[in-house]
C-alpha cells in the first residue's frame, strides 16, 4: 500500500508525527476483496492519514484541511463530511466562511453528479453528505439563531440547476421548520415563482402544502394527525382556517386550467379539501368541464377520476351506475396502462372485493 | 426519428403512440418527458439498431442472459481511479451485484471468502459496518453487507457480524421519535428504519433497547417503539410516501416504509392500519407510464429502471395486504390479480433498460449504472 514516491502528505514537515494507517482492504486474508477501485496514490495516501488522525480524534487546523482534501477527491465519503463538522465545531470556526465554501461545493458537486451518478441507485448510500454537512451547520442555535440571509438565494441557485432536487427539498423542508418559516413571505414566493416556471414541479406543490397545512411549532412533521386519527381521516386539520382553505382552492384551480393533465394540482386540492374535512363533491361543476357532455372529450383523466370520488362520495351524490362507466372509460380508453388498477376500483364499487 | 416507423408486430398500440391525453402547454416537465419518450419509443418498438435477436412473438427482446452474467461478474472486480466517488458504497456494489446474480440462479457461494475478506475491515469495533476500512458505520452498508453474507452463507460468514455490538450501535441511531438515523451524527429518515428493522430481523438480534441505551430516557423501550407512528407521518397528502415526514412522496422511500411496516407486522395489518391504503394505491398506480411501460418515482418525475426495483418491490406487499384479507379465494394468484401492468413494465426492462454489453440502465441514451465509464466531464 505505501506509495512508491513520498505523497504530500509524507513529505510535510507539518504531518511527520503522524503515522498513516494504510488501507486494509482484506486481501492479507489471502482472498481477493470485491469490488476494489485501484484509487489514485493521492486518494490513498490522503485517506490513510484521515483514519490515522480519526482514530486519535484529532481536532487540528490541519486535519480540518484534511478534510477538504478529501473532500475534493470524493464529495461522496459521508465520513469525511462528519469529521469535518465536528472539527469546526471544536475549533470554534466561523461557520459563514464554511457556508461560503460549502455553496461552491454543493454546486459543483451537483453539476457532476447528475452527470456521474446514476441518480436512484445510489440514493439509498451517501450522496447527500454535502446537504446534511449544512444542515448539522445551521442546526447550531448559537451560531445560527436565525436564517442566515443567503440561504433561500442559494437553495434557488441550486434548483436553478435541479429544480427537483430531492435532497434540496428535504434541505428546505428542515430550514422551515427548524426556523419556523411556514408565514415567511420569502418561502411562498419561491414556490410561486418555481410553479410559475413549471406548474408540473410537483417538489415545489408539495412544499406549499407543507408551508400552508403542515403541522406548526413542535407538532410532529407530516401529514396532520397521522397518528391520532383512523387512517381514512389522516391529513385533517384540528383547526382549519377556512380563507386559507379556499384561496388554495382558487389557486389549484387556476393552475389545473393551465394544464388540466397534470397531476399536482389535482392531488393537491385533494389534499387541502382533505385537511379541511371537505369533500370532493364541492368541485363538481368545476370538474365537468374538463370531461364533456357525455364523457366524449375529456381532457384529463384526474378530472374523470375525481368525478367517480363524487358519485361515490355520499349519498347525495351517489350514483354508482356512472361511476362505473366512467372507470371503464378511464380503463379502456383514456388510460388503460393502468387497466388492473381501474378493475380493481370497479370491483370495490361492485362490491366484490 | 422513430414517429414514423412502424413497430414489429404483435405490440400493442398502448405501447408504441403517446398517451391519448396530452396538454399543450411546454414546462421543463414535458420537454423532459417528451425527450424521454422521443428515446424509448424505437426500442419500445423493437427497431433500434443495437437491439438483437431473438425477440418473442409479442416483439419482445430476450433478456441478454450470458452479457448480463458477464457483467456482473465483471462488476464484483476491479474498477479504475474514477470510481473514488464510489469508495463509500463498494458493500452496495457487493450487494447488487451478488443479488442480481442469485436472481439469474448463480451460486454466488463461491464469493464467500472473498465477501469475508471484504467486509471484515469495514466493521467498526462499536458495531456496523462503514463503506470501507476506516468509515463510521452507517445504516447502508450494514444493510448491504449483512444481505451480502446471508447470500454466501456459513458459519463462517455469519460470524463476521458481532452481533452485540450491532445491537448497541443500532440504538444509538434510535431516535425520541420513533425513526432511526443512517448513521451517528447523520440524518433520519426511512431508509434509516428499513435498513435497521432488516438487520435486526436477520440477524435475530433483541427488540428491547439495550439497557443504557440514550433513547430509553424519551420513554422507549424496544427497537419498534413509535416506529409505525413515524412511518405513517411520512405519508404525504399525495398518497405515497416521504424520505422523512413533510417531504415529498418518492418509490424508492416508499418501498424502504411499506417494507419496514412488513417486517414489524403482517402486510394486512400494518399497511392498513398505518396507511391512508386508497390514496397509497393511487399514487403507486400512477408510478406506471405509458407507452413506456415503466415506473417514475415521483409526480411528474420520468421513468427510470431502477424503480422497477423500487416501485416494482412495493406492489407485492400491496397485494399481499390485500390478499391477506380476502378468502383463501383459489384464483388470488392468477395472472390479473397484479395491481400494475405487468407487461408494461416488462416491456420497458427488456425493450429500453438492457445495454448493448449487459447491465440494465435507466433509460435509453443513460450512461449503464453503476459500471464503466472513467471520468466525470463536470
Amino acid at each position: 500500500m505505501e506509495p512508491e514516491k513520498k505523497g504530500k502528505y509524507a513529505s510535510s514537515p507539518e504531518w511527520s508525527n503522524i503515522t498513516p494507517i494504510p488501507l486494509n482492504d482484506g486481501s492479507d486474508s489471502g482472498a481477493q476483496p470485491l469490488a476494489t477501485i485501484a484509487y489514485a496514490p493521492e486518494y490513498l495516501e490522503a485517506t490513510s492519514y484521515l483514519r490515522a488522525v480519526m482514530a486519535d480524534n484529532e481536532m487540528s487546523e490541519r486535519a480540518l484541511a484534511l478534510t477538504e482534501d478529501i473532500i475534493k477527491m470524493n464529495p461522496a465519503h459521508y465520513t469525511v463530511w462528519n469529521y469535518r463538522a465536528k472539527i469546526l465545531f471544536a475549533l470554534e470556526k466561523d461557520l459563514l466562511d464554511e457556508l461560503d465554501w460549502l455553496n461552491g461545493v454543493s454546486l459543483k458537486y451537483l453539476k457532476n453528479y447528475q452527470i456521474w451518478y446514476s441518480p436512484s441507485i445510489y440514493t439509498i448510500p451517501s450522496t447527500n453528505g454535502e446537504r446534511h454537512h449544512r444542515q448539522v451547520l445551521i442546526s447550531s442555535r448559537q451560531h445560527f439563531p436565525t436564517l442566515p440571509t443567503g440561504e433561500p438565494a442559494f437553495l434557488m441557485s441550486m434548483f436553478e440547476q435541479d429544480s427537483k432536487n430531492y435532497h434540496v427539498w428535504t434541505y428546505r423542508h428542515w430550514l422551515v421548520r427548524h426556523f419556523r418559516l411556514w408565514d415567511s413571505p420569502q418561502e411562498l414566493s419561491d414556490v410561486e415563482s418555481l410553479l410559475d416556471s413549471d406548474v408540473r414541479n410537483n417538489s415545489a406543490w408539495n412544499h406549499r402544502f407543507m408551508l400552508k397545512f403542515g403541522p406548526r411549532d413542535d407538532e410532529p412533521a407530516g401529514l396532520p394527525n397521522s397518528t391520532t386519527l383512523p387512517p381514512e381521516q389522516k391529513g385533517r386539520l384540528d383547526v382549519v382556517d377556512e380563507e386559507v382553505v379556499d384561496a388554495e382552492l382558487d389557486y389549484a384551480k387556476g393552475k389545473i386550467v393551465l394544464a388540466p393533465q397534470n397531476r399536482s394540482p389535482w392531488a393537491y386540492a385533494r389534499g387541502v379539501l382533505r385537511a379541511a374535512g371537505r369533500g370532493v363533491g364541492e368541485w363538481l361543476s368545476f370538474v365537468s368541464q374538463f370531461v364533456g357532455a357525455e364523457a366524449e372529450s375529456v381532457k384529463s383523466t384526474h378530472a374523470l377520476e375525481w368525478l367517480v370520488d363524487v358519485y361515490l362520495e355520499d349519498s347525495e351524490h351517489e350514483k354508482k351506475e356512472e361511476a362505473v362507466r366512467l372507470l371503464n372509460l378511464l380503463k379502456e380508453r383514456y388510460d388503460p396502462i393502468r387497466k388492473n388498477y381501474w378493475d380493481y376500483r370497479i370491483r370495490m364499487v361492485e362490491g366484490v372485493v | 426519428m422513430a414517429e414514423g416507423q412502424a413497430a414489429r408486430a404483435g405490440i400493442p398500440a398502448l405501447f408504441t403512440e403517446p398517451p391519448p391525453i396530452q396538454d399543450p402547454l411546454v414546462t421543463e416537465t414535458t420537454e423532459l418527458q417528451n425527450e424521454t419518450l422521443e428515446k424509448c419509443l424505437p426500442y419500445l418498438k423493437g427497431i433500434h439498431d443495437t437491439q438483437r435477436e431473438p425477440f418473442n412473438q409479442h416483439g419482445v427482446p430476450a433478456l441478454q442472459r450470458p452479457d448480463h452474467l458477464e457483467y456482473l461478474y465483471d462488476s464484483l472486480e476491479d474498477y479504475p481511479a474514477g470510481f473514488a466517488g464510489l469508495d463509500a458504497s463498494r458493500p452496495w456494489m457487493v450487494y447488487w451485484a451478488l443479488a442480481a446474480l442469485s436472481l439469474l440462479g448463480e451460486d454466488v457461494s463461491k464469493f464467500r471468502d472473498r465477501a469475508i475478506a471484504t467486509f471484515t475491515p469495514m466493521q467498526n469495533p462499536t458495531g456496523g459496518f462503514g463503506g470501507g476500512h476506516g468509515q463510521i458505520s452507517h445504516c447502508a452498508p450494514s444493510y448491504a453487507v449483512t444481505l451480502s453474507l446471508a447470500m454466501v452463507g456459513s458459519e463462517d460468514a455469519y460470524k463476521v457480524i458481532d452481533r452485540r455490538a450491532m445491537w448497541n450501535w443500532l440504538a444509538r441511531l434510535k431516535q425520541p421519535d420513533g425513526g432511526f438515523r443512517v448513521c451517528e451524527g447523520g440524518e433520519e429518515d426511512v431508509r434509516g428504519a428499513y435498513c435497521a428493522m432488516v438487520i435486526i430481523s436477520l440477524l435475530n438480534l433483541p427488540i428491547d433497547l439495550p439497557p443504557d441505551a440514550e433513547v430509553r430516557q424519551y420513554g422507549l423501550d424496544t427497537f419498534i417503539d413509535g416506529l409505525p407512528e413515524y412511518l405513517s407521518r411520512c405519508q404525504s397528502f399525495e398518497g405515497g410516501i416521504s424520505g422523512s415526514p413533510g417531504t415529498e412522496a418518492h418509490g424508492a422511500y416508499a418501498f424502504c416504509a411499506l417494507a419496514c411496516l412488513c417486517i414489524l407486522g403482517k402486510p394486512e395489518d400494518m399497511i392498513f392500519r398505518h396507511m391512508n391504503f386508497p390514496m397509497l394505491l393511487s399514487w403507486l398506480a400512477d408510478r406506471q407510464y405509458a407507452p413506456e411501460g415503466g415506473f417514475s418515482g415521483r409526480t411528474n418525475k420520468l421513468v427510470d429502471g431502477c424503480y422497477s426495483h423500487w416501485v416494482g418491490g412495493c406492489w407485492p406487499l400491496i397485494q399481499s395486504a390485500l390478499e391477506g384479507t380476502q378468502p383463501a379465494a383459489a384464483d388470488a394468484r392468477k395472472p390479473s390479480s397484479n395491481l400494475y401492468n405487468r407487461e408494461g413494465l416488462t416491456r420497458y426492462i427488456l425493450s429500453c433498460c438492457q445495454n448493448k454489453h449487459g447491465g440494465l440502465r435507466d433509460k435509453p441514451g443513460k450512461y449503464v449504472a453503476p459500471c464503466y465509464y472513467d471520468e466525470p466531464t463536470d
